[in-house]
């Protein structure tokens, strides 16, 4: 059984993933979703840039905002080049474009992350966080860095980010391989 | 992810420190490369990382560093966010009587009019600071409620605040007062010196001679004199410690931890009552400036959000990167081996490599000699710039150091045998990346040790030998001389506009894995 879907805007989406509300979902190509990833569209819209990297059971869950009058979904937008690891629950608001988020972190809801951010692995974002621009967020809850700081974000964050992602689709090996 | 992960290969930086090729840059003027450790590293701007908002260095002095509208969780150092609440507002008594007054001098009105106020929701929004992360409020502390969301929370100040100021105010006149006596020590001791004498001795009048003349007083302030404060006596009898810190049980949740104290450091509470929200300091982007040249490594744009730079010479963008693909065979002492490397252009200009064990010696001669001449040059430069010397008094710049040149510490314990011919690499192409297969390179008979090439990239097969001596689950470190040619943009010289092309050389180690069980 062919377990990828290969769309013609070039994205990759394993069959064994949970797209709900898919009319909601905008993937905007060569996209990656792995296997045991959650989308859920059926909150509130998520928009994905260009070559971004959903890893395997990774929750994607659009924030919500608690009112006086009940609770209300956001749309969340993703940039392009982001890379998502495995495990990651990621309920930000709006993420930027190259950032790097770790194994197992939690992007708690309404979160901000700007273009060129990496949040380590088992990082722990609480509720409307923002990390700006080439601050690293550690797994110990500080946020270190800064633009032109070498020792915590690469400066060539950007080219780092582009090239891994588009390395990882062209290299990705679906497997088993498609019967052709 | 290369720069998330543990680099196998690393470059000995010019100071003598190995890094991955992503922590280090490449000064064009040197040319060389350079890390973290040798270049300046200068404030760009401030910023606050919450808010995002640009706050110019004077700004940020006057404000100490902080954000105006930003607060720290006093117990966890999180960011604090506003919440909003409404509040009933409770009708002050003489307005609620006027009101009834109104309605009961109109009677006709009837019955309408006395339900007007309650049928009114009399609310507003009162706002408090939250943390997300561990739930600590304002109220916590018992800090009122205030009317707007951002801003209008007043400093805790502090029983010291007074005394402090006072002392802070002294010890600046006292500075003020001695750079003063020195000025004027250093003008009576040596006679003025002008920089262009013909300009004023044309004339034979000096600034303090006309001034005179036309019957101005000096130029020299006032002056000033330190304010007097009363110093600090030291005094014998301390309070006794309370009767009840002895009979009271301790209750460590109402005592703050060290963190907690030291990110308060004004009044330094003891206990969790007297928590105050900090205002959260301020960010910086950084430029780096190379500390021989003087010139720009990196230079941020100022804006917070942006994440591009006006100058970037990233040594990923000059020097050919190299990548460790695997190893051929498990690795043993004593036996030959063979390491698969992927080496790539990046510059737009075809690159001749050479892979050397050692430097030529006239080579390392060279670069001693020019080491030592660039030196020579940096000291004039450094006792005859005006910028420099205003650089020492300000000091929001680092000076800039004579490079010492430090020999590499011999961490390899294998060589890597030299290749017998050196390779051309092609410029790097991004339209390459579209077409499918290009062979052109094909009907050219490439050398033996070339595995594989496409555009500017190429797979090396480089043999070595681990140590007969080294023992099982040992490191084996390799290293090696690589040599390029690099075609320099930047006209070093004023004669010459051409680019010119340099070889240049770069060490490299690369930790091949541990030694395996036979």
């Amino acid at each position: 059984m062919n377990t990828w879907r290969r769309q013609a805007s070039g994205n990759k989406v394993s069959r064994h993933t949970v797209l709900c509300g898919s009319q909601n979902i905008v993937l905007n190509g060569k996209v990656i979703v792995q296997s045991g990833a959650i989308i859920r569209g059926d909150l509130a819209n998520v928009r994905t840039g260009r070559y971004c990297v959903i890893s395997k059971n990774s929750v994607i869950r659009p924030p919500y905002k608690q009112f006086s009058k009940g609770i209300a979904f956001f749309p969340m937008h993703i940039g392009d080049h982001v890379f998502i690891g495995e495990g990651a629950v990621v309920s930000a608001a709006t993420i930027g474009s190259y950032v790097y988020i770790g194994k197992n972190a939690i992007i708690g809801r309404r979160c901000t992350l700007k273009d060129c951010c990496v949040i380590e692995d088992g990082a722990v974002l609480p509720p409307e966080t923002t990390v700006s621009s080439y601050m690293r967020y550690t797994a110990k809850g500080t946020i270190e860095g800064g633009q032109g700081n070498p020792y915590f974000v690469p400066a060539a964050m950007q080219d780092e980010m582009v090239g891994y992602t588009k390395s990882f689709y062209e290299h990705f090996v679906r497997t088993p391989a498609p019967a052709s | 992810m290369s720069f998330m992960q543990p680099i196998p290969v690393k470059y000995a930086c010019s100071c003598g420190i190995l890094n991955p090729i992503n922590k280090l840059f490449f000064c064009r003027h040197c040319p060389k490369l350079r890390c973290g450790y040798c270049v300046c590293h200068e404030i760009e701007s401030h910023f606050c990382s919450n808010c995002l908002e640009n706050i110019p260095s004077s700004e940020a002095r006057h404000k100490k560093n902080c954000c105006a509208n930003c607060f720290d969780c006093p117990c966890c150092q999180h960011t604090l966010s506003a919440r909003a609440t409404t509040v009933a507002v409770v009708r002050k008594p003489d307005e609620a009587k006027d009101k009834e007054a109104q309605s009961g001098a109109g009677g006709e009105s009837g019955s309408t009019t006395p339900l007007k106020p309650s049928s009114v929701p009399a609310t507003k929004k009162m706002y408090y600071l939250s943390c997300l992360s561990c739930r600590w409020t304002t109220r916590d502390v018992g800090i009122p409620d205030q009317g707007v969301a951002t801003g209008t929370w007043p400093d805790n100040e502090c029983l010291y605040q007074l005394r402090f100021n006072s002392l802070l105010e002294y010890y600046q006149s006292v500075v003020l007062q001695e750079k003063q006596d020195r000025q004027e020590f250093l003008r009576r001791k040596s006679p003025k010196q002008h920089k262009f004498p013909s300009l004023t001795d044309r004339t034979g009048l000096t600034v303090s001679l006309i001034r005179r003349q036309i019957g101005w007083n000096e130029k020299t302030l006032p002056k000033s004199k330190p304010i007097s404060i009363s110093p600090t006596e030291a005094t014998a009898d301390v309070e006794q410690l309370p009767p009840d810190i002895f009979t009271e049980p301790l209750n460590l949740r109402q005592v703050t931890t060290i963190a907690q104290r030291l990110s308060q450091p004004r009044d330094q509470p003891t206990a969790v009552g007297n928590l105050y929200p900090q205002r959260r300091s301020l960010w910086i982007k950084r430029s780096l400036r190379c500390r021989q040249c003087e010139h720009n490594l990196i230079k941020p744009e100022f804006h917070p959000t942006s994440i591009k730079y006006r100058i970037q010479l990233f040594a990923s963008h000059h020097v050919p990167e190299v990548v460790m693909v695997r190893c051929e065979q498990p690795l043993k002492s004593g036996q030959k081996n063979a390491i698969v490397v992927k080496i790539t252009n990046p510059t737009m200009y075809d690159m001749t490599i050479r892979i050397l064990d050692a430097l030529p010696e006239e080579e390392e001669q060279l670069t001693t000699e020019m080491l030592q001449q660039a030196c020579k040059i940096k000291e004039e430069a450094v006792t005859s710039s005006p910028l420099l010397r205003a650089a020492g008094i300000t000091l929001t710049r680092q000076n800039s150091t004579r490079e010492i040149k430090r020999e590499v510490n011999e961490l390899s314990n294998t060589l890597i045998e030299p290749l017998e011919s050196e390779f051309v690499l092609s410029q790097r192409d991004d339209s390459k990346e579209f077409d499918e297969d290009i062979q052109a390179r094909s009907e050219i008979e490439e050398p033996k040790f070339i595995v594989w090439r496409k555009g500017n990239k190429v797979l090396l097969r480089l043999q070595f030998t681990p140590e007969a001596t080294s023992k099982i689950s040992d490191e084996v470190v390799l290293s090696f001389y690589m040599q390029y040619t690099y075609v320099n943009t930047v006209a070093n010289t004023t004669e010459k506009k051409e680019p010119t092309t340099q070889a240049l050389y770069s060490r490299l180690f690369i930790q091949a894995g541990a030694i395996e069980k036979e």
